[in-house]
C-alpha cells in the first residue's frame, strides 16, 4: 500500500516529517519497505500485515497516525444533494447467497458526463500507482485507496432490467449437460467458475456481471458513452473471495481487501462518497436513499481487557491513560468497569471495549493487549533474562554424531549440506530395488521433482559440481536424511553419506601423489567403525556399484541387517553422471550405527598394561588367488594359542617371481604373554604350529625371505 | 721432508750427536718440521694422517724417536733425550688436539648451513576436513540457547498440514498461506491426510507441547522448504531454528530479554536491538526482531561514505519474526492458556549466516564447492 502522505492531511492534522511518520508507523506495526519523495510528496510503501485490512486506506492509515501522535481523526460524512427521484424505484437488487454476500447497497446517477479526471484526482492516483482512466473509474479507485473498501460502477443502462441479483456461480451438471458458468471479465479474459464463487447477475440471474468482490464484467462495464451510472458497494465474505480468488488465479486489489476482510458498516459510507465525488467530477443526478441489502449485519462484539492479564502477558504496567488513549484512538470505546473505577493504576482495573467494524479480528482480550502494547511501545516492557527451572537436554544422539563428524573431519573429509530435491531419473540410478521414492505433486522443476531416496544422489551431484569447476581432490560428507514413502506414510532416515575422488594425498614437497583408492575408503570406515567395535564387511554388489569393490557393513549387534555399504562407483554410472575419475561411495543409516556406539562406549573397560615385551614373527606366505587373509587369520586363532595378540598383513604382491595364480603375503604375528617374557624355543614351537596349520589347511606355501 | 732428513732413522750416535746442546738443535729441526706441516692441516682426513704420521704408535714420528734416539742414547744424553722428547709430545698433543677442535667447529658451522630447516616452506599438511558453515552456526546458536536451558529437539521434515498449518492456528485459505507456498507429496489415492514439506521448523512447537507439559524450554533446528524460485536470497529449501518456551509465568519481558542475550551472544554486545510490531497467526503480541546493521555500525552510512548496501541506509536489518504464544495453540495441545503463557521464534540460519559472514549469494550454502568450503575451516 503507498501511503501519500499529503492525502493523511485530510483527515490529520500531521505535523512531523514523512521519515518519522515512517518510523513511528513501523515501530507501531506497519512494516515499511522505503520512504521515497516523488512529484506528489513523500509517499510512504507500507507493507500492511494481512490482519490489517483497515489500513489498506489513507482513511485507515490516518486512524493509525492519530493513535501514534495523539491526534483527532476527521471523520468521514459526505452529504451529496440528492434528487427527488428515488434509488429504491431504479434498481432492485436481490442477495440469493447471504453466506458469501453479506451486504450489498446500490446507488444510482443519471446524467453523468464521463470525461478524464481533473489534474488533483490523477496526481493523487498516480502517486499510488494507479493509471487514470476516466472520472467515474478513477473515482470508484480513489474511493477505494481513500477509505479502503472496493466499490464497482456499472453502466446503469446495460443492467438488464435495472434489477441485480447476488448467487452462487452455476455448476456444470452431473449428466454433463450444462457446462459451468462463464463470463467475460474487464480485462477481457473469459472466466470459468465453481459454484463456491458469488456472482453479480442482471435480469432474471441468468447473465453474470462481474465477479463478486473480485472483478465486474466487461458487459455492463463503464465507457465513454455511459450516461447513467450504478454504484455497486458491498460486502463480501473473506474466505470465500480467498477461495475464490486462488481458484481463478485472479488476485486482485478489491480481492485482496475483501478476501482480508473489508468493514462492513463501509460499503454504504464509501458508496456516499463516490456518489459525492461523482456529482463534484461528473456532474448528474444522484438518486435520493440507497438500496441497502443486509443480511450480514452484526451486533458488535464486547470485549473485555484487565490490568491482571496485561501484567501476567506483557510482565510490566501500561498505565491507565495510556491504556484508554490507545483504545480509543482505535475505535475500541473502552470503558472501564471494575469496582475501583476512580482508582488510577488498580490492579483490579478492567476495562469492556466495542468491537468497531473494521477490526473483526479483533476479538479476544489478548488482541486488545497487542494493540495497547504496540501503541504504547515496545520498548517500553524492559528485557529481562528468565531464570531456567529444568536442565537442558542435547539431542539423544547429539554425542554421537559429533564424535562421527570430528573423525571424519580429521580423516580429512569436508561436511557438506545439500537440498534433497533431484530429478527422478537421477534417483532412479542408485534407488535400491522396492523403494517408494516421495515424489512431489508440485515441483518447482523436472529437475527437483523428488525427495532423494537416499544420500548417494546428492553427494555424487556436489562430486560432479567440484569436478566441473576444477576442484579434482574432493573428500565429502554429509549428516542429513533421506526420504522414502511407506504407502501413504512418509519415512525419513538419518544417514551420514560418503563421497570421495582424486587424491587422497597430493604431490607435495614431502610425498608422491596417491590416488584415493578402495583401500582408503575403507581404512577411513573402519576408523569410524573402531566407535561401534568394528564393522563387519561383505562383499555384496548394489547394482551401481563395481562389483569387484563394493561392499556391505553390518554392526556386531545385527550381522543380518547390513547399515550400509561402500564401493566404487560403477563405470557405466560414472559415465551417465559424466564423472570423469574414479568416484567412491559410502552410506550408513546412523540410528543403529549410533545405539552401537553407544553400546561400544558402555562395554569399553581399561585393559591393564603388558609387563613383558611382546616379540613379532614373520610369515612370508605364498597362496592360491581367493584364499583371503580372513582365512590366514582364522587358520592361526583356531590354534588357540593364548600368546597370539596380533596378526596382521604387512605386504602384499603378485607377479615377478610369483607364480601366476598366488600370490605373496607377508604376515606377522605378535606374541604377547602376560605371564612372562616369552622365550626362543616357545616362539619357535608356536611358529611351527602356525606353519603347520597353513599349510595344511591353506595349502600355503613358505617363501624364504 | 722426509724424515730421513732429520735423521730419524738413524740413532744420535750414527749422526754424531755427543754433546746435549746438539740434542737440542735436532729437536728444535723436528718442532720446525712439525710447525710447517701442521699449516697444511685443513680438514678432517688431513688431520687423521698428519695425526698418524706424528702420533702413530708404530711408526710416528715420536715413536722413531723413542726407538732410535732415546732407546740407544748414550747414559750421558739419555735424561737431555728424555726431557725434550716430553717436550715436544707435550706439543704435539696439544697442537693436534687443538686443531681438532678448530676443524670439528668448522665442520659443525657447514652442516648447520646445510642443514637449517626453511621456515617459509610449508610443513607436512595432512589433509583435513571442514564443517560446513551452516552447520557452526546451528552450533553456535544452539550452545547458546543451551547455556540458558533450552533443551534441543528435532522433527520430521514431512509434515501434515494439520501440524504446518492448522494447529499453528493457520486454517486453510488463511492468507498467510499465501506467503508460504508448499510443495506437497504425491501420495497414492486414498491417502488418509496430505503430506507436505513442512514452510517452518514452527510444526515442532506443537509436536513438542502435545507431548509434554510445561515448563518447555526447546530448541528446533532444522531444514525447511518453501516453493520459491532460487536466485541469490532465495532458496527452496533453508534452515530456521524454532525456539519455544512456556511456563506458568513467562512475559513479552522474559521473552525480549532472551532474544536480547542470544542476539549479543551472536553479534558481540555492542549490537543494538529492537523489536516491532507484526503478524503471525500463531503468536500474539507478535513481532519483527531487527539489530543494528552490524555493517556500517547502526548508522546507515557506508564506512568509505555513502549508503550502506547492506541495509540500504535503513541502520537495522531485520532479523527474523517472534512472539508470544497465541492462546488458541494451546487449544490445540491442552494447555491451560489461562495459566500458562510462552513466546516462540523463528530464526533463518543461512541468512544470519550471510549476514555475519558477508555472503551474497544463498545457494553457496548449496553447492558445496570445495573453495568455498574451505574458507570455513
Amino acid at each position: 500500500m503507498k501511503v501519500v502522505y499529503n492525502w493523511l492531511k485530510d483527515f490529520v492534522d500531521l505535523t512531523a516529517t514523512p521519515q518519522d511518520l515512517a518510523s513511528r508507523l513501523a515501530l507501531s506495526g506497519t512494516n515499511i519497505a522505503g520512504v521515497e519523495n516523488g512529484p506528489h510528496g513523500a509517499v510512504i510503501d507500507a507493507e500492511v500485515s494481512s490482519n490489517r485490512p483497515d489500513c489498506l486506506g489513507h482513511y485507515g492509515v490516518a486512524r493509525e497516525v492519530g493513535a501514534i501522535y495523539k491526534l483527532p481523526l476527521r471523520h468521514v460524512a459526505p452529504k451529496p444533494a440528492e434528487s427527488s427521484a428515488k434509488a429504491s424505484d431504479a434498481v432492485k437488487v436481490e442477495i440469493q447467497s447471504s453466506e458469501l454476500c453479506g451486504r450489498f447497497t446500490a446507488r444510482v446517477i443519471r446524467n453523468v458526463k464521463i470525461q478524464p479526471s481533473p489534474k488533483w484526482l490523477k496526481d493523487r492516483l498516480e502517486a499510488s500507482g494507479v493509471a487514470s482512466i476516466s472520472n467515474v473509474v478513477d473515482i470508484s479507485n480513489y474511493v477505494m485507496l481513500e477509505l479502503g473498501h472496493p466499490l464497482h460502477t456499472f453502466d446503469y443502462d446495460k443492467v438488464r432490467d435495472h434489477k441485480i441479483i447476488v448467487r452462487r456461480a452455476k455448476p456444470a451438471d452431473a449428466a454433463g449437460k450444462a457446462a459451468p458458468e462463464k463470463m467475460r471479465t474487464l480485462d477481457g479474459i473469459e472466466r470459468t467458475f465453481d459454484s463456491n464463487i458469488c456472482m453479480i447477475s442482471d435480469g432474471d440471474g441468468s447473465r453474470p456481471i462481474g465477479i463478486g468482490g473480485i472483478m465486474g464484467g466487461a458487459e455492463t462495464e463503464i465507457s465513454f458513452s455511459t450516461k447513467n451510472v450504478l454504484i455497486e458497494c458491498a460486502w463480501f465474505e473473506p474466505v470465500a473471495i480467498r477461495r475464490a480468488a486462488r481458484f481463478l488465479k485472479l488476485h486482485t486489489e478489491a480481492s485482496t481487501r475483501f478476501g482480508r476482510g473489508a468493514d462492513p458498516e463501509m460499503a454504504e459510507l464509501a458508496s456516499r462518497r463516490a456518489a459525492e465525488l461523482i456529482l463534484q467530477l461528473a456532474g448528474g443526478e444522484l438518486l435520493s436513499g440507497v438500496v441497502d441489502i443486509y443480511p450480514g449485519k452484526r451486533a458488535p462484539k464486547k470485549i473485555r481487557v484487565t490490568r491482571a492479564e496485561i501484567l501476567r502477558v506483557m510482565g510490566a504496567d501500561v498505565p491507565d491513560k495510556q491504556v484508554e488513549a490507545s483504545l480509543s484512538a482505535l475505535g475500541f470505546a473502552p470503558v472501564r468497569i471494575d469496582q475501583n473505577r476512580g482508582a488510577e493504576g488498580s490492579l483490579l482495573a478492567a476495562w469492556e471495549c466495542t468491537q468497531p467494524s473494521w477490526r473483526a479480528e479483533v476479538e479476544r482480550e489478548i488482541d486488545l493487549i497487542e494493540e495497547i502494547a504496540r501503541i504504547y511501545g515496545l520498548d517500553k516492557f524492559p528485557p529481562r533474562l528468565p531464570a531456567a527451572r529444568q536442565g537442558a537436554a542435547r539431542l539423544p544422539h547429539y554425542e554421537a554424531e559429533t564424535r562421527l563428524r570430528e573423525r571424519l573431519i580429521g580423516l580429512g573429509y569436508r561436511e557438506i549440506l545439500t537440498i534433497p530435491h533431484v530429478a527422478e531419473e537421477r534417483d532412479a540410478l542408485f534407488r535400491p530395488n522396492g523403494v517408494s521414492p516421495a515424489r512431489l505433486s508440485n515441483p518447482l522443476s523436472e529437475e527437483a521433482n523428488v525427495l532423494r531416496s537416499t544420500g548417494i544422489v546428492t553427494i555424487a551431484g556436489a562430486l560432479e559440481w567440484n569436478l566441473n569447476h576444477g576442484q579434482r581432490n574432493v573428500r565429502l560428507f554429509e549428516i542429513g536424511r533421506h526420504y522414502r514413502l511407506n504407502g501413504s506414510e512418509s519415512i525419513e532416515t538419518r544417514v551420514l553419506t560418503i563421497g570421495a575422488t582424486g587424491e587422497a594425498r597430493e604431490k607435495g614437497l614431502y610425498d608422491a601423489a596417491c590416488d584415493f583408492s578402495f583401500a582408503d575408503l575403507k581404512g577411513d570406515l573402519d576408523s569410524l567403525g573402531e566407535l561401534v567395535g568394528g564393522f563387519h564387511w561383505q562383499q555384496d554388489g548394489l547394482s551401481w556399484l563395481n562389483p569387484a569393490r563394493a561392499a556391505t557393513i553390518a554392526v556386531l549387534e545385527n550381522l543380518n541387517f547390513p547399515v550400509g555399504y561402500a564401493g566404487q562407483l560403477a563405470r557405466r554410472v560414472a559415465e551417465k553422471l559424466k564423472l570423469r575419475q574414479n568416484v567412491f561411495l559410502a552410506e550408513l543409516e546412523l540410528d543403529p550405527v549410533y545405539a552401537a556406539m553407544r553400546t561400544a562406549k558402555e562395554a569399553r573397560r581399561y585393559e591393564p598394561l603388558p609387563k613383558f615385551p611382546s616379540v613379532e614373527r614373520d610369515f612370508s606366505l605364498l597362496l592360491a588367488d581367493g584364499t583371503k587373509f580372513s582365512d590366514v587369520t582364522k587358520t592361526i586363532q583356531s590354534l588357540g594359542i593364548q600368546e597370539i595378540s596380533a596378526v596382521e598383513a604387512t605386504d602384499l604382491f603378485r607377479g615377478k617371481s610369483v607364480p601366476a595364480g598366488k600370490y605373496s603375503l607377508l604376515v606377522r604375528v605378535t606374541f604377547q604373554s602376560r605371564e612372562a617374557t616369552l622365550t626362543e624355543a616357545q616362539i619357535g614351537d608356536y611358529s611351527g604350529k602356525i606353519i603347520y596349520a597353513l599349510e595344511k589347511n591353506l595349502g600355503a606355501q613358505r617363501r624364504a625371505s | 721432508m722426509p724424515t730421513s732428513d732429520i735423521g730419524l732413522d738413524k740413532t744420535l750416535a750414527d749422526l754424531g750427536v755427543t754433546q746435549p746442546e746438539q740434542v737440542a738443535l735436532r729437536f728444535a729441526k723436528i718442532r720446525v718440521h712439525f710447525q710447517e706441516h701442521f699449516q697444511t692441516v685443513h680438514d678432517e682426513s688431513e688431520w687423521k694422517s698428519f695425526r698418524d704420521r706424528w702420533l702413530g704408535r708404530k711408526s710416528g714420528v715420536l715413536t722413531q724417536i723413542t726407538d732410535n734416539w732415546l732407546k740407544p742414547a748414550t747414559p750421558q744424553l739419555k735424561r737431555a733425550v728424555g726431557a725434550s722428547l716430553n717436550e715436544l709430545r707435550a706439543h704435539v698433543e696439544s697442537q693436534i688436539e687443538a686443531r681438532r677442535a678448530a676443524i670439528e667447529s668448522g665442520a659443525e658451522e657447514s652442516a648447520l648451513a646445510r642443514e637449517r630447516v626453511d621456515l617459509s616452506l610449508p610443513g607436512f599438511i595432512r589433509p583435513t576436513g571442514s564443517h560446513h558453515l551452516i552447520r557452526q552456526v546451528f552450533q553456535e546458536i544452539e550452545d547458546i540457547f543451551f547455556s540458558i536451558g533450552f533443551s534441543v529437539v528435532e522433527g520430521p521434515e514431512i509434515e501434515t498440514p494439520y501440524y504446518n498449518f492448522e494447529a499453528l492456528n493457520i486454517p486453510e485459505f488463511h492468507p498467510v498461506r499465501d506467503d508460504m507456498d508448499t510443495f506437497y507429496l504425491e501420495l497414492p489415492t486414498g491417502a488418509k491426510t496430505p503430506l507436505l514439506l513442512r514452510t517452518h521448523t514452527s510444526p515442532m512447537q506443537i509436536r513438542t507441547m502435545e507431548k509434554q507439559k510445561p515448563p518447555v524450554r526447546v530448541i528446533v533446528p532444522g531444514k525447511v522448504y518453501r516453493r520459491d524460485n532460487p536466485d541469490a536470497t532465495h532458496s527452496f529449501a533453508f534452515h530456521q531454528i524454532e525456539g519455544l518456551a512456556v511456563d506458568s509465568d513467562i512475559t513479552f519481558c522474559d521473552f525480549t530479554g532472551t532474544i536480547e542475550y542470544f542476539v549479543k551472544e551472536f553479534f558481540g554486545p555492542s549490537v543494538k536491538t529492537r523489536f516491532r510490531p507484526s503478524y503471525f497467526p500463531f503468536t500474539e503480541p507478535s513481532v519483527e526482531f531487527d539489530v543494528s546493521c552490524p555493517f556500517c555500525g547502526g548508522t546507515g552510512t557506508a564506512a568509505g561514505g555513502g549508503t550502506c548496501s547492506k541495509c540500504k541506509g535503513a541502520a537495522w536489518i531485520e532479523l527474523f519474526g517472534a512472539g508470544m504464544v497465541d492462546p488458541a495453540v494451546y487449544g490445540f495441545v491442552n494447555y491451560d492458556a489461562k495459566r500458562v503463557s510462552g513466546f516462540a521464534f523463528g530464526i533463518g540460519i543461512d541468512r544470519l549466516a550471510m549476514l555475519k559472514y558477508g555472503i551474497d549469494d544463498i545457494q553457496v550454502f548449496f553447492q558445496n564447492d570445495v573453495r568455498f568450503l574451505r574458507q570455513f575451516p
